[in-house]
């Protein structure tokens, strides 16, 4: 099992860079594959030496974090692309809605399993970034085509489920901080493979 | 081949000169043997065929901050489409057209490992300027484009240099492929105009066709005007075009009274016939990569007094099939149209060669043919 991650940065100490961290840690444990591509903004960071991290440059600055992260999206999906369809990934986990539009293509083009972890929602936030709408937008087309929605609280979960109109039996609350961590997430995945076993 | 075309307007949505553009091109490509695929704005998704070329449209999120975000945002909804028919059908190349088109053409580049062909129509530093975060924003954009382009096609001869100076794009990869004109489009419509409305029979029309902003340089024929009317008192202003009507008709109108009319609105069937009635028509750009003006009157028979700048440098030739003037100059606007006006003979000699020039060196025929040209670069 191959799982390729996005995230818009990657950093020793941000909570979804070792959200990330801790699942791609967890699979080469256990004889997995991971990736994670992320934006090359020369952070540092520290990981286990058998999960490839992939940075994207962007040449583009933008005048929003909205359009920023839209054309960051586009490298991505080059790097998402190699990975999934050259190196056989067998499923794309995103990371907020910075990472939708990649996870999205790829679930479009490959017709590969996607999970989405939805660390909070524009609502949740307060709504208060010019682009909210479209943000928002975003989150629920990320719900809307991922196979999994992943939420760490319950707060989450309710935006997810009334703000997004996530069904109840596609989200899941898996919160990192308990002991149990990461099986439960490594158990959608293998859910997630069998399915498409089962498919093909 | 077939290519798939992302711009953000296409017929019957205009706003600018794209639009037009991408529809001769990929229906003289359809014509030809190959297979255009265009994705586009639309109020709703739809699909349609016309004339050989498949037509998508998506809508946009309108709650956008801006345009960029807006273009962001519709740029997502037309990759996904061309995605989704990318599983159906294999496209050759993705062709962009302008800034907008970037962040969708480029995210299918990238998603479906194809070549990508950009088409620059104009330039934000050339438009209004890179002075703010948002024009800036644009700029880099117009840049990521052509760096992310296997080819680059640019519509003048000028304006490549311009391009070129202003994205760093070598020579190997950039092509100046003019604009064209549908001559049949022109010689089929029906241009009964009801002249009346726009002119009394004595008067001779200069018309005036663009948006009305400075870029377009409607003040400056607004300011040639009380000049041409005292040498030539038959004249007679008509001013089509959409943007700040208002404010130049307001200005124009303390100028010259009832010798300029402001038609608002008008139909594709009543410009060609304001275009095939009028004495001359005037070009007074500041800034013109190409500039259609002069070669859609062409097609009408008409002669252009046009500004010696980019794209029209190549459209006009002085004294033959129209007149040029220096670029901001009420002056030598006001001399060139007095003396297009004061030979009728003359100008009608101009507009038919002019007519003769177009039929010779641009045609969509010949456009398309050079443009599947660079596609075949791009592919190798």
């Amino acid at each position: 099992m191959k799982v390729v991650f996005l995230a818009r940065k990657f950093e020793d100490g941000d909570k979804i860079s070792e959200y990330v961290k801790s699942l791609a840690e967890a699979l080469v444990e256990r004889g997995h594959g991971a990736a994670i591509i992320a934006f090359d903004d020369g952070a540092y960071y520290s990981i286990d030496k058998r999960v490839e991290v992939i940075r994207t440059d962007l040449h583009y600055e933008g005048d929003s974090l909205y359009s920023w992260s839209m054309m960051l999206n586009n490298e991505m999906k080059e790097k998402a692309r190699e990975l999934l369809e050259d190196r056989e990934f067998d499923i794309i986990h995103a990371n907020d809605w910075s990472t939708v539009p990649g996870a999205t293509a790829m679930k479009e083009y490959l017709d590969r399993p996607m999970v989405l972890t939805i660390h909070s929602t524009e609502n949740e936030r307060g709504f208060s970034d010019p682009n909210s709408s479209l943000i928002s937008e975003m989150e629920w087309k990320g719900c809307k085509s991922a196979d999994k929605v992943l939420v760490n609280s319950e707060d989450t979960l309710n935006s997810v489920k009334f703000d997004l109109e996530v069904p109840e039996e596609k989200v899941k609350i898996k919160d990192p901080i308990l002991d149990a961590w990461p099986e439960p997430a490594l158990k959608i995945y293998e859910s997630l493979i069998n399915v498409e076993e089962v498919k093909n | 081949m077939r290519p798939l075309f992302i711009t953000w307007e296409y017929p019957p949505y205009k706003a600018g000169g794209i639009a037009a553009h991408c529809e001769d091109l990929a229906t003289t490509m359809a014509s030809q043997g190959h297979e255009p695929v265009v994705i586009t704005y639309g109020e709703r998704e739809e699909k349609e065929y016309r004339d050989g070329v498949e037509i998508h449209r998506v809508p946009a999120n309108d709650h956008a901050d801006n345009t960029i975000s807006w273009a962001m945002s519709l740029a997502d909804r037309m990759e996904k489409k061309g995605i989704h028919l990318a599983r159906q059908k294999n496209f050759d190349l993705i062709h962009g057209h302008d800034w907008m088109a970037v962040p969708a053409a480029t995210g299918l580049k990238k998603t479906l490992d194809l070549p990508m062909v950009f088409t620059v129509h104009s330039t934000q530093k050339g438009r209004d300027g890179i002075d703010s975060d948002y024009q800036r924003a644009i700029h880099n954009l117009e840049w990521y484009g052509t760096y992310e382009a296997s080819e680059v096609i640019t519509v003048g001869r000028d304006f490549c240099d311009e391009v070129k100076d202003n994205y760093n794009v070598s020579d190997k990869k950039i092509n100046y492929i003019p604009n064209g004109v549908n001559l049949e489009k022109f010689d089929e419509t029906n241009a009964s105009l009801q002249r009346n409305n726009f002119a009394l029979d004595w008067e001779q029309i200069v018309l005036f066709v663009g948006r009305m902003y400075p870029q377009k340089g409607p003040g400056h024929l607004i300011e040639a005007m009380p000049h041409i009317l005292e040498e030539k008192p038959e004249a007679k202003f008509v001013m089509c075009g959409s943007g700040a009507t208002e404010h130049y008709k307001g200005i124009a109108k303390d100028q010259v009274g009832d010798k300029v009319h402001f038609p608002g609105y008008v139909s594709d069937q009543a410009l060609v016939g304001l275009m095939k009635e009028a004495e001359i028509t005037v070009a007074p750009s500041v800034y013109e990569p190409f500039g259609i003006v002069p070669l859609e009157a062409a097609a009408c028979e008409t002669a252009t007094v046009g500004s010696y700048t980019g794209g029209m440098k190549d459209t006009i030739v002085h004294e033959y099939t129209g007149l040029h003037t220096y670029p901001e100059d009420s002056g030598s606007i006001s001399h060139q149209v007095s003396r297009a006006l004061n030979d009728p003979g003359w100008s009608d000699w101009l507009g038919d060669n002019a007519r003769e020039r177009v039929e010779d060196n641009f045609r969509w025929e010949q456009i398309s043919a050079w443009t599947t040209g660079v596609y075949t670069q791009a592919l190798e």
